[in-house]
């Protein structure tokens, strides 16, 4: 079964995580800045999707917000349809306990314990949920450290003893441990060398084949996301502005900012759809609306027109397959003329 | 600050031992030797402290008397000797009221939210207003006067001391991305505290104390000296000071030997406590500096937080 | 093999047989590295961390970090030999005759000054121009490289630009008084994607009208083969291939060179097969006999770890430090 059927089947059941129509703002005050506006996700068992976008796009808030660690202003996040975003205190620790919901953090140097040992960083979730027998702990410690590809040698060292990629892997393996339903992970390769990265990225390919496990994996690097994504959600301040399955994305992108994105991205290939050039703002170029309420790329966009002034719609246009631009099906000849 | 990935393991640096410095070295031993004196002081005086002797006044150093005797005719360092006990443990005691009182508000004043913060902060501030002698006094009108009575109020105002370190090391420790993890995994913060962040504020709270005790020994002094919470005729650093003063004209020597062994140990607290911080804080993040390159791969820099 | 129908330009960096030590000596992290950089030319240092680029290319601007120095070979600019230059000689060619960027540009401006502040005070204290005409040279250098608005910008302070604008500020910064060769050590790696495109072709734009000749530095191998005009591939301290990027990219002659054009993402979109390159790099300055990669080679054989291996010439000014890739030479001549 090719994964665009696969997805399809699984599209009849209910999807696995919700994102309603999520507002997040960050800050207080006269600092506060909404850094979502109106994101909406679905994810279903068994795929991996690619969550791309720069700096200010919101895409680390969204993997804070699915797991709880921002709350959005409107809107909520659902896990097997239960409000997960609505829970507080204890009722949210207990739903944390359970495990579904994993995050994988950028740095691995951060987000491990210095003064812990592998094991007991990756039994970590054992113990939180109540387990104390260190001869039950261990054999399931040993066991997610094989599945992310580590021997038992790594067990009794520290994260500082290991390298930056066995780092990663012993995170994955944390989550692993907690058997989640689905993986979350922020920049999980972006401080890896190219050789490194492509191993753990394999190994998310392998845990999605092997689980069932769906994976969200957060990048600024589309190349990276090229390789095991079935689906790209494309993130630009704070809104989705594409949605859809990977292979068509890249083949031929709805929105003007994710051709910008493969624009961009350096390459020794002279093949591209588009160039730069085609792709940016001119000197000669009408005046963009402005305004709150207008198109988040309408500043940026050589396309936008006075229909701009008001913010696109995410709206399907095609097999799971959706887009936040008025022009969707306007601007790409328009860019090759230019 | 960059980071690094390398092949190699780079170990984090294995603390090196408190011992490592030669004036920890000294200091741990003067401390050993008062230690020694506070537990056995009173049973290895070569003299019976209290013994009167009515010729003996004011005797310069002597085969029978090797530091001399007081205005009583009482042996100098017997006196010392004995003395050590009652001045150190009260000292000890003080501390141990100031650590408890300020170490535990301190680590849980992070998980407990902004209101509990705020009181515990002013309350702090309210202690450290108070000037620490006239409280003693005070306490030690209303309680009555006794030695053990005077630390409390002691022990009381070095709280806020406490409490400050540890409330600040709880918060760089609290931050860090690993308890956000372990939040995300459904743990308490009990856990938390336990597993995270405990071990790594120790460091601190050993700084403290060992600083603290020289404060509150200096004070434990101070008050003998004063002749608060003192019970003649026990033998206490301070209270020795204290007489030695009043009869300076007729052994000018004197004050000098109290004096000294106060400062001494003093000293030596002071330095053990620099020992502890130089050993570097067991929790803080180890930064791979890299072994050529001075620069990184790929930062974190390159999605900032608030993305 | 060549015949130059046209003089080469000049050359102006020039590195032969460098080698640097570091932890005071204890290790040898670059080994016999010898590149050059010609005027106009871009070239590109590419490599995983801790293959000695950086420090190659922190030597080659005399800012080699405590405990580290050069221990062997020569640093050349222009002709003149500037291995042994004092930190006075330095001073004098910083910014005069090479200018540098780095990684991070807000750590290398001062956070309450203004940008134009700052950018005055380079072309003031290395040039002493005049007050107001340092501002106006400012303004020039802003729209030079690409800030709009240039006037505004120069009013503002570090904080309220963003990493892109930085970079250019610290571009504007090092070519300021005109130097012919710009050193640029991971100038983009911190920055957004299209922002580095954006900074990529300012630099190439600088090249082109000025003839500014520039040493790139990237891990990046898509980005540096996308910019430069050549290319030399580190491994371990050492420099295992080096030629114009074309060459290098299509006819990659180094096993290590070929494995990382296949692992590294070269902004193929269509790729979905992730590959590997097994093992890990030698810990740096490690003791080895023969070819430092012959260890994951696929093909290595006995005479790999035989002995020191030199680099062979393998097409024009193309070079590589492969027993094997001068057989294959060898082989194309026959035919």
């Amino acid at each position: 079964m090719t994964a665009v059927e696969e997805t399809a089947v699984e599209e009849q059941a209910a999807p696995l995580l919700e994102v309603e129509s999520v507002d997040v703002v960050l800050g207080r005050g006269w600092r506060a800045a909404q850094v979502l506006s109106d994101v909406s996700l679905k994810v279903w068992p068994g795929q991996i999707i690619g969550l791309v976008g720069e700096t200010g796009s919101g895409k680390t808030t969204l993997a804070r917000t699915v797991v709880g660690l921002a709350d959005p202003r409107h809107g909520r996040v659902l896990f097997n349809g239960v409000p997960i975003s609505e829970l507080r205190g204890r009722a949210r620790r207990a739903e944390r306990r359970q495990g579904h919901v994993q995050l994988i953090f950028q740095d691995p140097l951060r987000s491990l314990d210095p003064d812990l040992t592998v094991a007991e960083i990756v039994g970590e979730p054992l113990r939180i949920r109540g387990e104390r027998d260190p001869a039950r702990i261990r054999p399931r410690v040993l066991a997610a450290l094989e599945q992310v590809g580590l021997d038992a040698t790594a067990a009794d060292r520290t994260p500082g003893q290991i390298s930056g990629g066995q780092r990663q892997r012993v995170s994955i393996a944390r989550a692993l441990a907690a058997e989640p339903r689905l993986l979350i992970c922020d920049e999980p390769v972006s401080a890896l060398d190219a050789s490194t990265r492509n191993h753990v990225l394999r190994l998310l390919d392998e845990l999605r084949g092997s689980l069932g496990l769906p994976i969200v994996v957060i990048s600024h690097d589309l190349s990276s996301l090229a390789g095991i994504a079935d689906r790209i959600v494309v993130l630009y301040r704070g809104r989705i502005v594409e949605d859809g399955p990977v292979g068509q994305v890249f083949t031929a992108p709805r929105h003007p900012y994710t051709a910008l994105l493969m624009a961009s991205a350096p390459s020794v290939r002279h093949d591209r759809p588009f160039t730069l050039g085609q792709l940016r703002r001119a000197e000669g170029d009408p005046a963009p609306p402005e305004g709150p309420g207008a198109c988040v790329f309408a500043a940026r966009c050589p396309f936008a027109v006075a229909a701009c002034a008001a913010q696109p719609p995410l709206q399907t246009i095609g097999d799971q397959w959706s887009v936040a631009c008025h022009r969707h099906q306007e601007w790409a000849p328009l860019a090759r003329a230019r | 600050m960059k980071r690094q990935e390398t092949g190699s393991a780079a170990g984090r640096p294995r603390g090196h031992s408190v011992l490592a410095s030669p004036s920890a070295r000294i200091a741990v031993g003067i401390l050993a030797v008062i230690a020694f004196l506070t537990i056995f002081g009173a049973m290895l005086a070569p003299q019976n402290p209290l013994a009167i002797n009515a010729g003996q006044l004011f005797k310069g150093p002597s085969a029978q008397h090797l530091l001399g005797t007081d205005y009583l005719g009482r042996d100098v360092l017997s006196r010392l000797m004995a003395g050590t006990r009652l001045s150190v443990l009260t000292a000890l005691e003080a501390v141990g009221i100031g650590l408890v009182l300020g170490t535990v508000p301190g680590i849980a004043t992070v998980f407990l939210g902004r209101w509990f913060d705020f009181a515990a902060n002013r309350v702090a501030d309210a202690l450290m207003t108070l000037p620490s002698i006239f409280f003693a006094v005070a306490v030690t009108a209303a309680l009555g006067n006794g030695l053990v009575q005077a630390m409390v109020p002691v022990g009381i105002l070095l709280a806020p001391g406490f409490f400050r370190v540890t409330r600040a090391a709880t918060l760089e420790h609290a931050r860090a991305q690993y308890v956000e993890a372990a939040t995300l995994l459904g743990a308490s913060k009990a856990h938390i505290i336990r597993v995270h962040v405990l071990r790594k504020v120790l460091p601190n709270i050993a700084v403290t104390t060992a600083s603290m005790t020289a404060a509150a020994l200096l004070a434990v002094s101070f008050l003998t000296f004063l002749g608060i919470g003192v019970q003649p005729p026990a033998p206490t650093w301070g209270g020795i000071l204290s007489s030695d003063l009043a009869y300076l004209s007729q052994a000018p020597w004197a004050p000098f030997i109290p004096g000294l062994l106060i400062a001494v140990t003093v000293g030596a607290l002071n330095a053990l406590a620099d020992a502890f911080r130089d050993r570097g804080s067991a929790g803080t993040l180890v930064l791979l500096e890299p072994v050529t390159e001075p620069e990184g791969v790929v930062d974190e820099q390159r999605s900032p937080a608030v993305a | 093999m060549s015949n130059d129908r046209q003089p080469l330009p000049e050359e102006l960096l020039r590195l032969d047989d460098l080698h640097v030590s570091v932890h005071d000596g204890a290790a040898t992290a670059v080994r016999g590295v010898s590149l050059s950089v010609r005027a106009g030319e871009i070239v590109g240092l590419v490599g995983e961390s801790g293959s000695g680029k950086t420090l190659t290319c922190r030597a080659a601007l005399g800012v080699l970090p405590a405990g580290c120095a050069v221990q062997g070979g020569t640093l050349s600019f222009a002709g003149r030999d500037l291995t042994a230059l004092s930190r006075r000689g330095w001073e004098r060619v910083h910014g005069s005759q090479m200018g540098a960027v780095f990684q991070d540009p807000a750590s290398y401006l001062n956070p309450s000054i203004t940008v134009g502040h700052q950018l005055a005070e380079v072309l003031r204290v290395k040039q002493g121009v005049p007050r107001r005409a340092a501002r106006r040279r400012a303004a020039q250098l802003c729209a030079a490289v690409g800030l709009r608005d240039p006037e505004r910008v120069l009013d503002q302070i570090p904080a309220e630009l963003s990493g892109g604008m930085l970079q250019r500020v610290m571009i504007a910064i090092a070519i300021s008084c005109e130097p012919r060769l710009l050193v640029a050590d991971e100038p983009t790696t911190a920055l957004d994607v299209t922002i580095q495109a954006e900074v990529l072709e300012l630099i190439q734009r600088l090249r082109d009208e000025r003839g500014l000749a520039v040493l790139f530095v990237s891990h990046d191998l898509a980005v540096v083969t996308q910019l430069c005009d050549r290319i030399a591939v580190f491994y371990a301290g050492e420099i295992v291939e080096s030629g114009p990027t074309r060459e290098i990219a299509e006819r990659p002659r180094h096993p290590y060179t070929q494995a990382l054009l296949r692992v590294a993402s070269v902004g193929d979109f269509g790729r979905r097969e992730l590959e590997v390159i097994p093992g890990q790099p030698p810990q740096v300055g490690a003791d080895i006999t023969g070819c430092r990669f012959a260890a994951r080679c696929p093909v290595a054989e006995p005479a790999c770890r035989a002995g020191e291996v030199e680099p062979v010439l393998v097409g024009d000014r193309h070079q590589a430090r492969c027993v094997k890739a001068g057989r294959r030479v060898g082989e194309l001549v026959s035919r």
